[in-house]
């Protein structure tokens, strides 16, 4: 991805948003000041056709905002702007269910019913985040991409591989400031080697990730998005497992800031198809294929 | 802000994919209609089909071409050995002297050593084994005890190695000795030799393992004479060659694909419209080998750029290792009864099994490498 714009995206992430917006966001206030700056900089525009930006560059926004857990529905509105022209903020529904549709302008769901006129009944998911059921009035079809659900997903692959590696250094610190017995509790091969698996997690997700960025735009993408969502759900459970278990009883409060993503992870495992689901979409297609063609699939995903 | 280790995005280049065709031609044609393809890089000493590699420029491919090598990328290797691996053909003979041994003459050996040795290993004629372990030294590989005395020609060596990988069919072994008293210093005074284990003073007793295999052996050396040009490097420096080869011996594809026959054998079995819970498991398994394989090539990547990838590999390792024991485990849950291949397989895995997070380095081992990386010890 673009350097320039993920550093961008690090700063102002960064800079804006710390336990005190997050804390914000989830008692149902809207981030306003973040949104607006998020707009001056231009990054909800990223992966838009005017933006000159690549969808490459939208995903790896979003795995920056992971990093930072970003109280915004970024997801949604960078794809819906990467598919319609840019008329103010438009949220994603899936299954009845948008984020922030209760300040949104317009709702889009992933088959392809726009809207502007609608009602909002807030809700929200494991980790606080606004998922708003909706009712849509006088919706116009628009023509989507037939993957559109597979780039939300994508989506929520990048969140919550970002959102593992702040766990893993989050762990790391932890780990070697928390003296017990005497020493830092880093210095216990126990807890090393549960923070080795958590790194191992954190990598893999990554690395799957990455693949399925690169396969954008290619046949393969669907099954690419199918094993990265399933690989890296499957991450963040055993991930955030170990992050609090490292944490200890201090992870487990409100007050310390490591459930505002191990919460994420729980949540955005589940959006868009938890694993099993798609396990099963990628093992038929594989069983389809006949055994002697799992390995074509493997080395190719076409 | 720590962001874990780096696996940097990498493909496959055109260039390398280009190789997948030839490769599966040359093995359909040349393994048997009726083959039955190996489970594991170890299994399937074929000096036969090594030589053929050989002559299709397959084994040394990243050499320098005096050296008898392919001048070729990392990732062009990759290719060749996946799909070896991924049809099971009979590859262990040249295995070691193409993944580590060459390698490491390479990077250590003198121009003798390399126009010696690695013509012969690329020609698939030439074999060699690992000489780490000892009956008292598996883990803790800075202990050993087999010892090297300087003599007027050459050194004399004594001590046992164990463990050590078709010993009793290949030609020579890399083995790691003390070449000086222990001191304050663990990692001081060891070095590597090449010894033809053919000579005298070197005896190879197979160990049966608890499948019933003949793979790995003790090694004993009693006053074996080693001439002074089978040094490999320099005396003293062999605690950090060994450990260079560990990003050739730990990242590759042979990691994660020791259970790969199991399941295509349960697809066989599940047919093309399996259940929901038997397509659920063959989807998960395919997330983590795409996953793995996408690891494995970023640390590809890694030795092709000349860096020394040690942590990287550890981790692919040691997932890849947890991976292929999962394989069992779950296939073993779901597998329909009535197929032999499939049963077959899953025998042959879950007796293995154990020695996947053991060779090559340990679990724990591994997991040690990976905390140092992250700076925790």
């Amino acid at each position: 991805m673009d350097r320039l714009i993920e550093d961008t995206a690090e700063r102002i992430f960064a800079d804006h948003v710390d336990k005190a917006a997050l804390d914000a966001a989830e008692s149902g206030e809207f981030p306003n000041a973040l949104w607006q700056v998020v707009r001056d900089s231009g990054l909800h525009l990223v992966g838009s056709p005017q933006s000159g930006s690549e969808l490459a560059d939208l995903y790896g926004v979003l795995r920056v905002a992971g990093r930072h857990a970003v109280p915004l529905p970024l997801a949604e509105v960078l794809i819906a702007n990467s598919l319609l022209d840019e008329a103010g903020f438009t949220t994603i529904a899936v299954d009845g269910v948008a984020p922030w549709a209760r300040i949104a302008d317009r709702v889009l769901t992933v088959d392809g019913e726009l809207s502007r006129r609608f009602d909002a009944e807030p809700g929200s998911n494991l980790a606080g985040e606004s998922r708003d059921r909706v009712v849509l009035f006088d919706t116009e079809r628009v023509d989507l991409p037939t993957d559109l659900r597979e780039r939300m997903a994508l989506c929520r692959v990048a969140l919550m591989s970002g959102c593992l590696e702040r766990i893993l250094a989050m762990a790391i610190d932890y780990a070697t400031e928390r003296e017990q017995f005497g020493r830092p509790i880093s210095r216990f091969q126990a807890v090393q080697h549960n923070l080795a698996v958590l790194a191992g997690e954190a990598a893999a997700a990554r690395c799957a990730y990455d693949a399925a960025v690169a396969s954008v735009d290619s046949p393969g993408f669907v099954h690419h998005v199918a094993a990265a969502k399933a690989r890296v759900g499957e991450a963040a459970g055993i991930a955030a497992e170990i992050a609090h278990q490292v944490h200890g009883a201090m992870g487990f409060t409100h007050e310390h800031s490591l459930h505002h993503f191990t919460r994420r992870l729980w949540a955005w495992r589940d959006e868009y198809a938890r694993e099993s689901l798609w396990q099963e979409m990628l093992g038929l297609r594989i069983a389809t294929g006949g055994a002697d063609s799992v390995w074509d699939f493997v080395v190719d995903a076409g | 802000m720590f962001t874990g280790l780096e696996f940097e995005a990498v493909g496959l280049p055109p260039e390398a994919e280009a190789l997948r065709g030839e490769v599966r031609e040359f093995t359909s044609k040349e393994l048997p209609a009726d083959y039955w393809p190996n489970a594991d890089f170890n299994e399937g000493h074929s000096p036969d089909f090594s030589r053929k590699l050989g002559e299709r420029g397959w084994i040394g491919m990243t050499w320098p071409k005096r050296f008898g090598g392919g001048e070729r990328t990392f990732f062009e290797r990759y290719v060749v050995t996946e799909e070896l691996l991924a049809a099971g053909a009979p590859v262990s003979a040249h295995w070691i002297a193409d993944r580590q041994s060459g390698p490491l003459l390479l990077n250590y050996g003198t121009e003798a050593q390399c126009r010696r040795y690695l013509p012969r290993i690329a020609r698939g004629e030439c074999y060699f084994s690992i000489g780490m372990s000892e009956p008292n030294s598996g883990s803790d590989l800075a202990s050993v005890r087999t010892r090297a005395e300087r003599v007027r020609d050459g050194w004399i060596v004594n001590g046992t190695k164990i463990w050590t990988t078709d010993a009793q069919r290949n030609h020579y072994i890399i083995a790691l000795v003390r070449t000086s008293p222990p001191s304050d210093d663990r990692h001081a005074g060891l070095s590597q030799l090449l010894i033809d284990l053919y000579a005298d003073g070197v005896t190879v007793r197979p160990i049966r393992n608890l499948a019933g295999g003949e793979d790995f052996n003790e090694v004993v050396f009693e006053d074996c004479l080693v001439p002074d040009d089978g040094v490999v490097g320099e005396p003293g420096n062999g605690w950090i060659q060994v450990t260079s080869e560990l990003g050739y011996e730990r990242s590759g594809p042979e990691r994660f694909l020791s259970a790969f026959r199991v399941l295509v054998e349960f697809v066989r079995a599940v047919g093309n419209d399996p259940r929901r819970d038997e397509a659920a498991l063959i989807g998960r398994l395919a997330s983590h080998l795409m996953t793995l394989r996408r690891m494995s090539i970023s640390v590809a990547g890694m030795l092709q750029q000349g860096g020394n990838p040690a942590v990287e590999s550890a981790l692919v390792k040691s997932l890849g290792n947890d991976f292929e024991k999962l394989v069992g485990e779950l296939v073993r849950l779901q597998a329909p009864p009535g197929h032999p291949g499939l049963e077959r397989c899953l025998r042959q895995t879950l007796l293995h099994a154990p020695s996947f997070t053991l060779r090559g380095g340990t679990r724990e081992i591994l997991r040690g490498v990976i905390a140092r990386g992250l700076g925790l010890r």
